[in-house]
């Protein structure tokens, strides 16, 4: 159960904080490149036919600002385009959205707020919940708990858009517990006020435990696999043997048996991201993955590179994050073992 | 070397059971359709009858035939990416787990940045690049969720091929001269198999979710039915402010059962991988049978004073 | 008899344990029963698999399912406040298990490295149990005590601030034994606590223990496959064999004259600590599976000696001679068709090894 705590080429502690990192830079430069590759390779030509869609809808310089972006017709070498592409990058300059006529970036930073704070709070709450209930089931293993398992896998198998719609028909077109959708009430303009902000609390209600409700029951089952596996450990028997209270001997394997869960939290946030921006889609909520649905719809292709790289760095940003909670929670990434 | 053997524990029958179900519904689910999925000839917003099991939608289309068309294509994308991505990834993580050095270093980093990338936006970036008649096409679709699904299971895999490269059998078959490939085939192979069905089963079950999302999302071609696009039709009809459960309930019930079939044979690999989940002899039932009250707690071996041997297997 | 004389500290008879229920039920330890004197050294031998782990850790109630004790009596005789006080190990509540784990039995385990939580500093392991078993101690008491503990086994202070992966095996094993001693308790079970550990290693700790021993007077079951280790510190040893107790002697009549088979062949597979080299014949054949046992003497199968009667009728523990000495095995019965072989009558005495 070690193996996670020491990297594959035995390096331990910073250098394999700096590995970590080393690789998210790499991604990142990946994922520009990608960006900037796909639409100038791809087979039948998207950006030339979105050129031909658009002709005469959309005003003589937005064309040119697109044939700038995607290097249409100016005869620069692949190189040049690169380097430009690079340099708009780093000024932070994504383009111009061709539905909404401003700037990518604008567009982006006004909307990923409500992104940051659903799928943000979403994932912590689901997981400190998860994983107090994986705990738990993985203590009383073996008792009637366990009927929970079966409900759980089902439950971690419902497509979160299904789940999400179900809510919404049954707690607010049948209950009326909660509003139907939007992120506030719509008579209300965003501003700091009281009112305001109890609005967007209370809209924001639903969507958070549709999120919630929806990875609550991987979190679950992969903690109560770690308790289970980490109470054969010796240490355990140990704990127990020394007299200690039950709470006590818990806490011993709970502690333990999380530090897979947090290694895991890299890979999850990447999934969790993804099957979140369903919510704002069907919750008609403000955000980046309404936006990127958008843009798919209309062929946006500027919005929608800018929204997958921001999507990309955010998740790289928490991967690295999570690696680095990793490296402070278990000693053995810090120093050097004995052999 | 130990052989396959899955335990046959409930979980793991009724998750066959279950995926079975649908695998013959796969095959004949088109042929015994009672509808054209397509018709809109009868009475919209019927509920579930004898003429329409499953009723039928606002706009005049019998649900049940829609799911049991919508069935193939559905399984078809999911196992065709499942398996496309768990060869790239067996390819993948035994050529690195066992070449180490520079091939090791170059695959481990690119599963790297395949596992760092989120998947879901980076599909959909390149699905919308695609030209429109690939998009529509199911088998095109299927691919490039492999492309972006294959990452996990290489890096389980490479760990263990590691692990086994060390291994005494190896190592002897190595020293006999073995070829590479061979060694790689029959020696490290077999011992990898649950951890492939460990990750076939969840590549199969990450796309069915992908491709039905994507489809969700209308970002496939809207008039090939699936669970995707039937739940795509619901939602842009507003099927659940009309509370038509009986429209919504059937795509989204079928895709949960075929995750829970997946992931109910999965815990069968997963006991057969790390024999401590194995539920140790304790079943409720023969606790009460042998007399005793409550499950053994850790720390507090139960007295039963009288053993429960059969007398014979005592000399 | 349970436990009327007072310089007995653990009393058990006739106890059994099997693995699982019914159906998939082994049988795992068969009908064991020895006491231990206070300040005693009970050496524990046999091969893995014999069932001598299972059986202490069901003595004292640790072993994990599917492990079920199914017969016996286990009475320990407590010290210190409770001095007098007898508690029937088998009938008690988890709460009274609670107070006398660790205070008046502590168990050091084969592996420190699994045995100590990988998250906790050295120093929070002894903090923990000085703590929850002693709540008058203040902080800075606690941690003089452990430096003490420390000292005893030879480790200097600063350990206490590193974590367990950070020591060496050798240290690590001692960190168990002097946290074992943190509460002075009267029995201390240690299950193959250097096996693997270099032998130099071993051999160290062996003779700390037996000074410590000495000094604190706690009384000890030592567990391990290595008879030779055992002569140094015992003064009795039980060899098991699939899960009954086949031999037991004053420990260095049974290492000079093994009377059961099976005690030679486990002799003659280690090389003695000291003297000269002997050739290492071992067993043959290997320990049997307890789902099917065989018939008779389970050992009859890898047995040069094995008569009809062995295969067919299972030997009693006689008692052989004086000095207390019993052991399981036809050969010993006056009716045996087969002359008792040399090695193992009391005519070899001196053959095996080269003891001192």
């Amino acid at each position: 159960m070690a193996s996670n705590s020491i990297d594959e080429k035995g390096n331990h502690g910073v250098t394999t904080l700096l590995r970590r990192l080393a690789i998210y830079l790499f991604t990142a430069w990946t994922t520009i490149t990608v960006n900037f590759v796909l639409p100038r390779l791809m087979p039948g030509d998207p950006i030339q036919q979105l050129i031909g869609k658009l002709q005469g809808r959309v005003t003589p310089e937005m064309i040119a600002a697109i044939k700038a972006q995607f290097g249409q017709g100016l005869n620069q070498s692949m190189w040049t385009q690169y380097v430009h592409y690079l340099t708009q990058l780093l000024h932070g300059d994504l383009g111009v959205s061709i539905t909404l006529s401003s700037p990518v970036s604008d567009v982006l930073s006004s909307q990923i707020w409500w992104t940051v704070g659903l799928i943000g709070v979403g994932a912590v709450v689901s997981f400190f919940i998860g994983t107090a209930l994986g705990v738990f089931f993985g203590w009383t293993r073996g008792s009637r708990a366990d009927v929970v398992i079966p409900a759980a896998t089902f439950l971690q198998s419902v497509p979160y858009y299904f789940l999400g719609t179900i809510l919404i028909m049954i707690f607010a077109a049948t209950l009326h517990w909660f509003p139907l959708m939007g992120a506030y009430d719509p008579t209300l303009s965003p501003e700091w006020s009281w009112t305001y902000i109890a609005s967007v609390l209370r809209y924001g209600e639903l969507p958070l435990a549709s999120i919630v409700l929806s990875s609550l029951a991987g979190w679950m089952l992969g903690m109560r696999n770690m308790m289970v596996t980490t109470m054969s450990e010796d240490f355990v028997l140990m704990a127990v043997a020394k007299g200690l209270s039950r709470r006590r001997v818990m806490w011993h394997a709970a502690r333990n048996a999380v530090l897979p869960s947090v290694a895991n939290l890299a890979l999850t946030i990447g999934l969790l991201v993804s099957g979140s921006l369903l919510v704002e889609q069907i919750f008609n909520y403000p955000g980046v993955g309404n936006l990127l649905v958008n843009a798919v719809g209309n062929e946006d292709y500027p919005l929608l590179q800018g929204i997958f790289l921001l999507i990309t760095f955010t998740v790289l940003g928490a991967n690295f994050l999570a690696d680095a909670l990793y490296y402070v929670l278990d000693p053995r990434t810090r120093t050097a073992a004995v052999h | 070397m130990k052989s396959l053997r899955i335990p046959r524990s409930p979980k793991v029958i009724v998750g066959l059971i279950i995926l079975g179900i649908f695998v013959v519904l796969t095959v004949i689910g088109p042929w015994i359709a009672p509808y054209d999925p397509n018709a809109n000839t009868f009475i919209p917003n019927l509920t579930p009858s004898w003429e329409h099991w499953f009723g039928t939608t606002t706009l005049g289309q019998d649900v049940l035939s829609q799911l049991l068309v919508g069935c193939r294509v559905t399984m078809v994308v999911g196992f065709i990416a499942g398996l496309v991505a768990t060869l790239i990834s067996i390819a993948v993580g035994l050529a690195a787990g066992y070449m180490g050095g520079r091939t090791d270093e170059g695959l481990s980093l690119l599963a790297n940045v395949f596992l760092a990338i989120p998947g879901l936006p980076l599909l959909i970036v390149i699905n919308s690049y695609l030209p429109a008649g690939s998009q529509a096409n199911p088998l095109v679709v299927g691919l490039v969720i492999a492309l972006t699904g294959w990452a996990w299971g290489a890096r389980v895999l490479r760990a263990q091929t590691m692990s086994l490269r060390d291994r005494d059998f190896v190592e002897a078959s190595r020293i006999i001269g073995e070829k590479r490939w061979r060694i790689m085939w029959s020696e490290i192979g077999p011992n990898l198999l649950p951890i492939i069905a460990a990750s076939l089963l969840f590549t199969i079950l990450y796309a069915v979710g992908v491709y039905s999302t994507l489809a969700f999302l209308g970002l496939t071609n809207v008039s090939t039915w699936n669970w995707g696009t039937m739940m795509y039709w619901a939602q842009s009809n507003n099927a659940a402010l009309a509370n038509e459960w009986w429209w919504l309930a059937p795509p989204g019930v079928a895709i949960a059962l075929v995750g829970t079939s997946l992931a109910l044979i999965n815990f069968g690999i997963d006991e057969f991988i790390n024999p401590r989940l194995r539920a140790a002899g304790l079943s409720a039932r023969q606790r009460r049978r042998v007399g005793l009250a409550r499950r053994p707690r850790l720390g507090f071996t139960p007295v039963l004073r009288q053993s429960t041997v059969d007398p014979k297997k005592v000399s | 008899m349970s436990l009327t004389d007072a310089n007995l500290v653990l009393h058990v008879s006739n106890f059994s344990v099997d693995y699982g229920y019914a159906d998939e039920a082994i049988r795992a330890v068969t009908d064991v029963s020895f006491s231990l004197g206070r300040s005693r050294v009970l050496g524990v031998a046999g091969e893995s698999g014999s069932g001598k782990s299972t059986l202490v850790y069901g003595l004292t109630r640790l072993l994990r399912a599917p492990g079920v004790i199914t017969a016996g009596d286990v009475r320990l005789r407590l010290s210190g406040a409770r001095e007098g006080e007898i508690i029937d190990l088998l009938a008690a509540t988890e709460d009274d298990l609670r107070a006398i784990r660790w205070s008046e039995i502590s168990i050091v385990m084969q592996s420190a490295l699994n045995a100590l939580n990988p998250l906790h500093k050295i120093g929070k392991e002894f903090d923990e149990v000085l703590r929850v078993h002693d709540g008058r101690l203040s902080k800075s008491q606690r941690r003089q005590r452990a430096e003490e503990l420390l000292a005893l086994v030879g480790l200097q202070p600063d350990r206490l601030q590193r974590y367990p992966h950070e020591l060496s095996g050798g240290q690590r094993q001692r960190v168990m034994i002097a946290l074992a001693l943190a509460l002075r308790p009267q029995l201390v079970i240690m299950d193959e606590p250097t096996t693997a550990l270099d032998v130099v290693t071993q051999r160290e700790i062996v003779s700390e223990l037996h000074e410590l021993r000495e000094r604190l007077g706690f009384a000890l079951i030592f567990i391990t496959h290595d008879l030779s280790l055992l002569v140094e510190l015992a003064d009795e040893i039980m060899v098991m064999y699939a899960g009954r107790i086949v031999e037991r002697a004053p420990a260095l009549d049974l290492y000079r004259a093994p009377r059961h088979p099976y005690t030679l062949g486990l002799m003659e597979s280690f090389p003695p600590l000291s003297g000269e080299r002997v050739a290492m014949t071992g067993i043959p054949g290997s320990p049997p599976n307890l789902k099917t046992p065989p018939a008779g003497c389970p050992f009859h199968p890898r047995c040069a000696y094995a008569h009809d009667r062995c295969r067919n009728e299972m030997p009693p523990l006689n008692d052989i001679e004086d000095g207390g000495r019993s052991v399981a095995c036809w050969l010993h019965d006056p009716a045996s068709p087969v002359e008792v072989p040399v090695s193992l009558s009391r005519r070899g005495d001196t053959t095996p090894g080269g003891v001192k």
